[in-house]
């Protein structure tokens, strides 16, 4: 090689050496960089999973998911007290018919009452004519006559009196039988659509549950991912240091290299001496180790540059609308489900006016009772009253004899209709002691059904409610938490931006130190040109002695003797997990 | 709050365990090479060092010499974290009065852990 040759040699070796040194101060501020900004994405993260776990805690803690068992009791209950409801008021109404049938018969059973009292005021007139007839014979029946008036206009006013109630009490269970009759239905109606609508809510709350449950697991797992892979980066970064010490120690190889160069060239060596000195190896085992130091170099920075780059892309991967969504969704249903509390109240509500209505209408029918009560009373007393007159009449027509036979049959005649009205009376009696009977019934199922279907539906509801209570807390909270958690990742997310500017500088950065690889690698062909198996001649323990005496790591050390024995370059090992400490 | 001096002339390296301890809840001081270091462990009382090997000025052997004369140095743990890993390199560590030997990278659970254990 010529004198200018090595002269230029070694220049371009100072000159690689100090693009190194250069490039050791620019990637040091951007490594850095790059660990402060992995810090804070390692806080982030941190606050992240502590936020997920949070509402994973929450919503175990609060056991949301009796929420659920809570409301399909409330259904059972509430389809219970519908059921319940529609029993009883289909006996109110039976009763009601039947109540209406039995009034029928008694003012039929009046109106023959009547029938009686206007023949008795006949018999009366009758008896009247005869008395007159009769003259002084005649005197003993006067008292049948005025009997007869009186048993006449005592009966047509109870009777018209009665009537009247009846009739009045007949409108009044008509009007709630057209009531019951439309509230069958609605009750039949509620059930049905209660069942469908609770059921929707139900099914509803039941995967918003679910959700509310697995959501945050899932993005708790993927965020844990994504904390995993900045640990991984935030170790890589930790061989920086490595890397910076094997650029350092390169610009020292580099300037041993120019320094033998220029020894050469101050030696005045002749153009042919080069080949045969004994420096030849080694400058080219020099420039050899420094080039496979710099092709490791570069693998390694590669390796967590793109590390780097596969946690940005993880990161905007993150999709926290899950996470966000499922609080306000699981809050809408809890509206929902209040909403069918709400109308399941209503129905009670409702439920209770027509018991209050139905009890009223039964209450009115004591009144009537007692106005029957009594007129049967009468109508005893009236029978009684007509059998005696019978007989009194009877026994009077017989001493006068044959002129008396007008008075005799009018006798007769009142006799038949004391038994007639002996057996309206009993009709009476009877019809009042089946609606009592009835009436008796009713009012116990509705007390009945009053108190224990409230009861077990009250408890029901309270029991849901504060299920509902609870679980909206947790919805709530979980809003809350996954909003900053949202916030927490958008400022993750915003850093990537940057990170991977700073990522790109690394890289244009340590391309460098590739440019000065090849030229390196030139300079050796070139050696290699002018001094063919100069490497192969070179004395590996004295060239490991002269490079490697300032190496402080093992990769350097497996690279010089890879770069000496011709052997493939080793490639870094990267662990992430880092290495252990060992105590002394 | 215990505090531990982290010397390193990398300063990601400082970052590192600065950010690795101080999650742990240790307060963490830095110092950028061997003759740092040994100034403020002259001036404050530290709970534990952790030390590089190369470093320009001072290194972690000269260091680690110098601290353990200093009053209330005698028993301090002092962890060397370096990418040296030869055996005669740890002799000599242990023989100036290091209290273990980290190879970097370093494991940051088990760097903590490790702490958490030499100060209670």
């Amino acid at each position: 090689m010529a004198v200018a040759g090595r002269s230029e040699m070694a220049a371009t070796l100072e000159q690689a050496d100090r693009e190194l040194q250069e490039l050791v101060r620019d990637s040091e501020d951007e490594i850095a960089g790059v660990v402060r900004d992995f810090g804070d994405l390692a806080r982030e993260t941190d606050v992240i999973l502590s936020l997920a776990a949070a509402i994973v805690e929450c919503v175990e803690a609060e056991s949301v998911l009796s929420v659920l068992g809570r409301a399909e009791s409330l259904g059972i209950a509430a389809r219970q007290f519908l059921e319940g409801r529609l029993k009883a008021t289909s006996g109110v109404l039976d009763t009601v018919t039947s109540e209406a049938k039995l009034l029928e018969g008694l003012s039929e059973l009046t109106r023959e009452q009547r029938a009686i009292a206007r023949e008795t005021q006949t018999l009366s007139v009758l008896t009247n004519i005869e008395v007159a007839r009769l003259g002084e014979l005649g005197n003993g029946f006067q008292y049948l006559a005025h009997q007869l008036d009186d048993f006449s206009e005592s009966v047509a006013k109870g009777t018209k009196e009665l009537a009247s109630h009846t009739e009045e009490r007949k409108r009044a269970i008509e009007e709630t039988r057209r009531m019951l009759a439309v509230e069958l239905p609605h009750i039949r109606q509620e059930l049905a659509r209660m069942e469908t609508d609770l059921g929707k809510a139900l099914a509803m709350v039941n995967s918003r549950l679910t959700a509310l449950l697995e959501t945050p697991e899932q993005f708790r797992v993927c965020v844990v991912e994504i904390a995993g892979q900045i640990a991984g980066v935030v170790a890589a970064v930790q061989v920086e240091d490595i890397t910076r010490q094997q650029l350092e120690h390169v610009s020292q190889g580099l300037r041993i290299v120019a320094g033998k160069v220029r020894g050469l060239e101050n030696g005045n060596l002749e153009d042919g001496d080069f080949e045969g000195s004994p420096e030849a190896p080694r400058i080219a085992a020099g420039l050899q180790i420094q080039a496979g130091q710099l092709t490791n170099i570069g693998e390694t920075v590669g390796e967590w540059v793109s590390r780097i780059r596969t946690c940005m892309d993880g990161i905007l991967r993150i999709g926290c609308s899950g996470v966000v969504e499922i609080g306000p969704k699981v809050l809408l249903e809890v509206r929902e489900l209040s909403a069918q509390l709400g109308g399941i109240e209503m129905l009670e509500q409702e439920s209770q006016a027509v018991n209050g209505e139905v009890q009223s209408t039964l209450a009115g029918l004591s009144n009537l009772m007692q106005l029957v009560g009594e007129h049967l009373a009468r109508s005893t007393g009236a029978r009684d009253r007509l059998r005696l007159l019978t007989f009194n009449s009877i026994i009077e027509a017989s001493h006068l004899g044959p002129k008396a036979d007008a008075i005799l049959e009018i006798s007769q005649s009142i006799k038949r209709l004391a038994a007639v009205w002996s057996g309206i009376t009993d009709q009476s009696g009877q019809a009042m002691e089946e609606i009592l009977q009835l009436v008796k019934q009713v009012q116990e199922g509705i007390r009945h059904f009053s108190e224990e279907g409230n009861h077990g539906l009250r408890e029901a509801q309270s029991e849901t409610g504060a299920g509902l209570e609870t679980l909206r807390g947790s919805a709530d909270f979980a809003a809350r938490q996954a909003k900053e958690i949202e916030s927490s990742t958008g400022r993750m997310q915003a850093k990537t931006a940057a990170i991977g500017a700073r990522a790109d500088r690394l890289e244009g950065c340590f391309a460098r130190a590739g440019g000065v690889r090849r030229t390196i690698e030139d300079l050796g062909r070139l050696i290699e040109r002018e001094v063919p198996g100069a490497l192969g001649r070179c004395d590996r323990v004295e060239a490991e002695s002269l490079f490697a005496a300032a190496y402080t790591t093992e990769i350097e050390r497996q690279v010089l003797r890879a770069v000496l024995k011709g052997e493939p370059l080793p490639r870094r090992q990267m662990s992430l997990a880092g290495n252990d400490v060992e105590l002394f | 709050m215990r505090k531990i001096l982290a010397v390193d002339d990398s300063a990601s390296i400082r970052q590192m365990v600065n950010f690795t301890l101080s999650k742990a809840g240790y307060e963490v001081a830095e110092a950028v090479d061997g003759r740092d270091g040994l100034e403020k462990t002259g001036r404050q009382k530290f709970d534990l060092v952790i030390s590089d090997l190369n470093m320009p000025r001072m290194d972690g052997i000269e260091m680690i010499t110098a601290v353990r004369k200093l009053q209330g140095y005698a028993f301090t743990p002092i962890l060397m974290l370096t990418t040296e890993s030869q055996a005669e390199k740890k002799d000599a560590g242990r023989k100036a009065g290091a209290t273990g030997w980290i190879v970097k990278p370093f494991n940051a659970e088990q760097l903590t852990a490790v702490v958490q254990k030499l100060i209670k």
